[in-house]
């Protein structure tokens, strides 16, 4: 329900406009009257009117500078003479208003205005594709940052147009491969102001010497950065703007005389320099063209009116001869393009209007989103709008239909804005609300509730009553839509399935209100329990700021290791704090497994942030080690599983390296792989295998089976990783059986059963996505794990294997930690596999239960995050994507707890079932 | 907690932890004042040690005047130096990998690691080296006796504690990214650490001065007990 308020979702299609040249366009298609006068200005008037006639291509193509100069607002660029002290921002770019006052007619300056989010990504996408792009745009590929739709620069080089590229390095991922010369530069250090500067400049002024493009884009990101660190009333933001104002009279002065030259900025900035945003000074960029040998006609866009951004690609393409780009929502603006006849101006707009219409039919086709009663209203008027071009012969006429048009798009824009830029607050509240109430509840279950009355609520007829009750919900609901007394189905079964469990929680809290009472009066927390949940509290309410979300693999090692080591000083001895080192070390280890992502600096420049393809020599050697050294050592202790341990990791090791090196064979490799899937499958099964003797063996060989699993899809470069994530847990295991326990029976579960040992347990899971080489973005997705066995494409379950690889490369430690929670209560001497055999299965509950609310706490926090941020300027960059992460991985868990205890539940001793 | 028992160790605590009080501060300013403070990590500030060093020796000295017991005499042999050197150097290094351990820069900064893995020791274990003796001290570290008697040590072990804890405190700001100086490793810890003692000798002269003052006005009691209940030290 959150994601559905919050995910901004939009769908993209991959269609490209295409025109064809007035040269191939024939006199006789629809029937003219005389092949004699079949010239252009004819064929143009036939093609403009006409819906189903093709887009012819302009004849005229001139050359562009494009020049964005990140985050130049608006008022930056006026200029004032009776400010008598100009703050550091004001006054600052002189030439702007020199040539305004000089050469009227070669010169326009207007607002530039964005939508949000207005974070230089989301806006770079939205320039060259003139549409409004979110944070979901639905596409193939989804994880790739490479744009799929047609664009600007896509229709410059589709006609042979050449496009070289300065500056940020933003443009050249998005559009990789299409620029004739590039020179992109990493953007991520704020700090620096003038690395970036100085390489554009050092070659601009040689690229305008030349004349073999078409399109050049140069993208400065000195006000930007100088916004960011200072703010713009500081000095430095006057230092750069007047480098900007010396850089683009030296532009100016050098440019050709048909050149079109376009600055603009892509957003602009708060009064603090931060941008992201919804606000007004946000919005308002700046848009200033100059072109020697004069533009159109103002007509009604004097200096300092409002223009949307969308309206770029959609006018640049027609500088450059192309239509507007397929997913374009902008009108064209004559006012900064070269005045042109009446007949080409006509086939322009007629060329923006035909794409349009193909949009909407295609976005009807291809998306739900917006009700197609909206959409066929809005194809009907853009088709009468074409064939109105027919009646246009005056210039009066002329201007109308140019308002007419622009009004006509406005309203498109709208409609698609409201779906595609606005959160619904409401799903969102509701949202957090059920969670939180759902937290809440269940942490005064698990805390309050003495085990006892947890086996005798089991006993009872609570849980057959909740499912029935939530089965009738959903009847009634669905039977309401039937009868079309409900619209959002969806919606309705979830808030009132939610709000039902939520009340009988309710109920049952309220019924052994005396017991919980009770706890908390006699009960008395040792420091250690009371930090561990404060840590992993903790670990979760850091979420709120980017960088801690940015730096989480570090923060939870610090705060697992730290929770662990109280445990551990608590204990008192020597065997105790050894573990701890060692764990510790593990913790060092796999420290160099965890790469870093793009806003992490300087490791990401050298190169230490993609994970590349294969695995060296050395890596390929610890994998096989340390596969090795952990199938050898605990095949021993799973008794005659141990078997099937062994002949799983004989088969993975075989599998890489089979497949290594030059030497290698691919298809064998692939076979390996294949059987040793087929090994954990086999093993999987036999854990079912009841053999009497408690669940402690099954548990560590499903944790073993999972540790394989992880292994095959993690590949060479990572496994030891996996092996370094076993060997942490294992020592916890140890430690926390080594935890003493009071001397009161009543409370003898309760130290092995408590809070601080799910809180542990979480937050090292937590930490072992990170220390596996995960990050929580979207770049981070690899798809090599999907194939490693084959490609199960050509299977007819091919996508569910995708899915559950793909799953399982990314939450495979989660899940593994969650399915060998029970663990932590069977393992060694003190364990409770001693007791009767409700009590253990009410222990178990408890445990599971609490580790899991400790993923819930963590989603929550993070969904609550993002609702906060929900206009910050990472966020489409950081909290959303560790939103789904962190419901990813809460989702893995709860799987991985369900698992491993109903597996325990299984292996109950059978004679002790009935004590 | 602390007994009223004895007058004069609580005479004495409160002096050694009014002189820590002082100096560190003024430590601190002074280096502030001559900018050094973004080079603490660097070994050149080492004579900051040296000043620490020195002050914590000779407060041991005014610790272990006028006792009459027969573990702590001020006799002072060569092995016992040489012992408590290992000792001290010993726990220098598992600072450091412990430091390791826990984040900070694995291959490189060796040198501000080591910086305030020594800070971390001179302010932990040296004064408990220095009143006690190696053996008393190990014993102490293992959790083997128990001093409840004693309320000197109980002094220095709370101070170790909360310096421990500075430290830890200390490390939550690096990783946030507003690109500051004192941002750098080790500089938050180290500061932290020096925050964590100083805060510990001010709860001991709260707590003495409270004391001495509810001998007189017994409602003062009720203060005094919240504040033993930020004992950590079991
Ligand atoms: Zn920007
Ligand atoms: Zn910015």
């Amino acid at each position: 329900m959150f994601g559905h308020g919050f995910l901004l979702s939009r769908k993209t299609l991959s269609d490209v406009t295409e025109c064809s040249p007035l040269s191939e366009i024939s006199c006789e298609d629809g029937g003219m009257i005389t092949k004699e006068y079949c010239n252009d200005d004819l064929k143009i008037k036939h093609v403009s009117s006409n819906i189903g006639a093709f887009l012819a291509c302009a004849p005229k193509r001139n050359r562009v500078v494009l020049i964005l100069v990140d985050a130049l607002r608006y008022d930056f660029t006026e200029y004032d003479e009776r400010i008598e002290k100009p703050l550091y921002y004001q006054n600052r770019l002189p030439i702007i208003q020199g040539i305004l006052k000089q050469h009227p007619e070669r010169a326009r300056l207007y607002r530039f205005m964005a939508d949000p989010p207005t974070t230089t990504l989301q806006r770079v996408k939205a320039l060259v594709t003139g549409s409004l792009p979110t944070f979901v745009d639905a596409s193939s590929n989804f994880a790739a940052m490479e744009l799929q739709e047609d664009n600007l620069i896509d229709q410059v080089v589709m006609s042979g147009g050449k496009a070289v590229l300065l500056g940020d390095d933003t443009w050249s991922r998005l559009m990789p491969k299409r620029w004739l010369r590039s020179h992109a530069l990493y953007s991520f250090h704020t700090w620096d102001l003038d690395t970036v500067d100085n390489e554009v400049d050092s070659k601009i002024y040689d690229e305008l010497k030349k004349k073999d493009w078409d399109l050049l884009v140069a993208h400065y990101l000195g006000v930007d950065h100088a916004g960011h660190r200072y703010g713009p009333n500081h000095p430095e933001m006057a230092r750069k703007l007047k480098e900007t104002n010396n850089r683009l009279q030296k532009i100016i002065e050098m440019l050709p005389p048909d050149v079109l030259l376009c600055v603009i900025g892509d957003h602009g900035m708060t009064e603090s320099g931060d941008h992201g945003g919804e606000s007004r000074a946000e919005r308002t960029a700046a848009m200033f063209v100059y072109r020697v040998s004069g533009l159109g006609d103002e007509g009604a866009l004097s200096v300092g009116k409002e223009v949307q951004q969308t309206d770029l690609a959609p006018t640049l393409s027609a500088a450059l001869g192309r239509p507007p780009p397929a997913p374009s929502l902008g009108n064209i603006l004559f006012s900064v393009l070269p005045k042109m006849s009446k007949s080409i101006t006509l086939l322009h707009l007629s060329n923006n209007l035909k794409q349009v219409t193909k949009y909407l039919i295609r976005y009807g086709e291809e998306s739900q989103q917006v009700s197609l009663d909206k959409l066929a209203n809005l194809i009907n008027a853009t088709r009468d709008q074409i064939e109105k071009a027919a009646n246009v012969e005056t210039d009066i006429d002329l201007q109308n239909y140019v308002s007419d048009v622009r009004n006509l798009m406005e309203n498109i824009r709208s409609t698609f804005r409201e779906v595609w830029v606005e959160f619904d607050s409401l799903s969102m509240l509701r949202a957090l609300l059920l969670l939180l109430l759902a937290i809440f509840f269940n942490w005064l279950i698990t805390e309050g509730v003495p085990f006892e009355s947890i086996s005798n609520i089991f006993a009872s007829s609570f849980v057959p009553t909740g499912l029935i009750s939530l089965a009738v919900c959903t009847a009634v609901c669905y039977t309401a839509y039937y009868f079309s007394y409900l619209e959002d189905l969806e919606h309705s079964i979830i808030l009132s399935t939610g709000l039902i469990s939520g009340g009988l929680t309710c109920m049952l809290v309220i019924m052994h209100w005396d017991g919980i009472t009770q706890r908390w009066y006699e009960g008395r927390s040792s420091f250690y329990e009371r930090f561990s949940r404060a840590a992993l509290v903790a670990s979760a309410v850091i979420l709120v700021s980017n960088s801690y979300v940015i730096e989480e693999g570090t923060s939870l090692s610090y705060l697992a290791l730290s929770a662990l080591g109280l445990i551990s000083w608590n204990i008192g001895n020597v065997k105790a704090v050894v573990c701890w080192a060692l764990c510790g070390v593990a913790l060092a280890l796999s420290r160099s497994y965890r790469g870093c992502r793009e806003e992490q600096g300087d490791c990401w420049t050298a190169g230490e942030g993609a994970p590349t393809g294969q695995a060296s020599r050395a890596a390929l050697v610890l994998a096989l080690g340390s596969v090795a050294a952990t199938v050898a050592i605990t095949r021993r202790h799973v008794g005659w599983r141990g078997y099937g341990i062994t002949l799983g990791g004989v088969l993975v090791c075989a599998h890489w390296a089979v497949g290594w090196g030059a030497l290698g064979s691919p298809a064998q490799s692939k076979l390996m792989a294949k059987l040793a899937w087929l090994v954990v499958v086999v093993m999987f099964i036999l854990l079912w295998k009841r053999d009497g003797r408690g669940a402690t063996i099954p548990l560590m060989v499903l944790g073993l089976v999972l540790y394989l699993a992880n292994v095959l899809v993690l590949g060479a470069s990572y496994a030891p990783a996996a092996a370094l994530a076993l060997l942490s847990g294992f020592l916890t295991l140890n430690i926390v059986s080594w935890m003493k326990t009071d001397s009161a029976s009543k409370f003898s579960l309760s130290s092995r059963c408590n809070s601080c040992v799910a809180c542990l347990w979480a937050l090292l899971a937590c930490y072992n996505f990170y220390g596996t080489g995960h990050h929580a973005t979207l770049g981070h997705i690899r798809w090599a794990p999907v194939f490693h066995a084959g490609d199960p494409n050509y299977i007819s379950i091919g996508p569910l294997i995708t899915v559950v690889l793909t799953s399982l490369h990314l939450f495979g430690m989660p899940f593994m930690f969650g399915a060998t929670v029970p663990l932590l209560l069977l393992w060694g001497r003190n364990g409770v596999s001693t007791l009767g055999s409700r009590t253990q299965m009410a222990a178990v509950f408890s445990l599971c239960l609490k580790f899991a609310l400790c993923f819930a706490i963590r989603v929550f926090v993070c969904a609550l995050s993002a609702t906060i941020h929900c206009r910050h300027l990472m966020i489409w960059g950081v909290f959303t994507p560790k939103l789904l992460f962190e419901s990813g991985a809460c989702a893995a868990a709860f799987l991985g707890t369900v698992l491993g205890a109903t597996l325990t539940a299984w292996h109950l001793p059978p004679h002790q079932r009935n004590s | 907690m602390f007994s009223l028992n004895n007058q004069l160790e609580l005479r004495k605590i409160a002096i050694s932890s009014l002189i820590t009080c002082i100096y560190l501060p003024s430590i601190v300013t002074v280096i502030s004042y001559k900018g050094l403070l973004y080079s603490l990590g660097n070994g050149s500030t080492f004579y900051v040690l040296l000043l620490i060093y020195i002050a914590e020796l000779l407060k041991s000295f005014y610790l272990n005047s006028n006792v009459v017991s027969k573990k702590i005499k001020s006799k002072m042999q060569a092995r016992d130096v040489i012992n408590s050197g290992i000792f001290l150097l010993g726990v220098t290094f598992c600072f450091f990998v412990g430091m390791i351990l826990f984040g900070a820069p694995m291959l490189d900064s060796h040198e501000e690691t080591l910086m305030i893995s020594a800070l971390l020791t001179l302010l932990t274990v040296f004064p408990l080296v220095a009143h006690a003796g190696v053996e008393s001290a190990m014993q102490l570290l293992f959790g083997v006796k128990h001093f409840s008697r004693d309320t000197i040590i109980e002094m220095l072990v709370n101070n170790a504690l909360l310096t421990v804890c500075g430290a830890w405190l200390g490390a939550v700001v690096i990783p946030l990214d507003w690109n500051t100086p004192w941002q750098k490793w080790p500089i938050p810890c180290y500061l932290g650490a020096i925050g964590g003692h100083l805060f510990s000798n001010v709860l001991t002269i709260l707590k003495i001065s409270l004391m001495s003052a509810a001998e007189k006005n017994p409602v003062l009691n009720f203060v005094v007990s919240v504040l033993n209940k930020f004992n950590l030290s079991k």
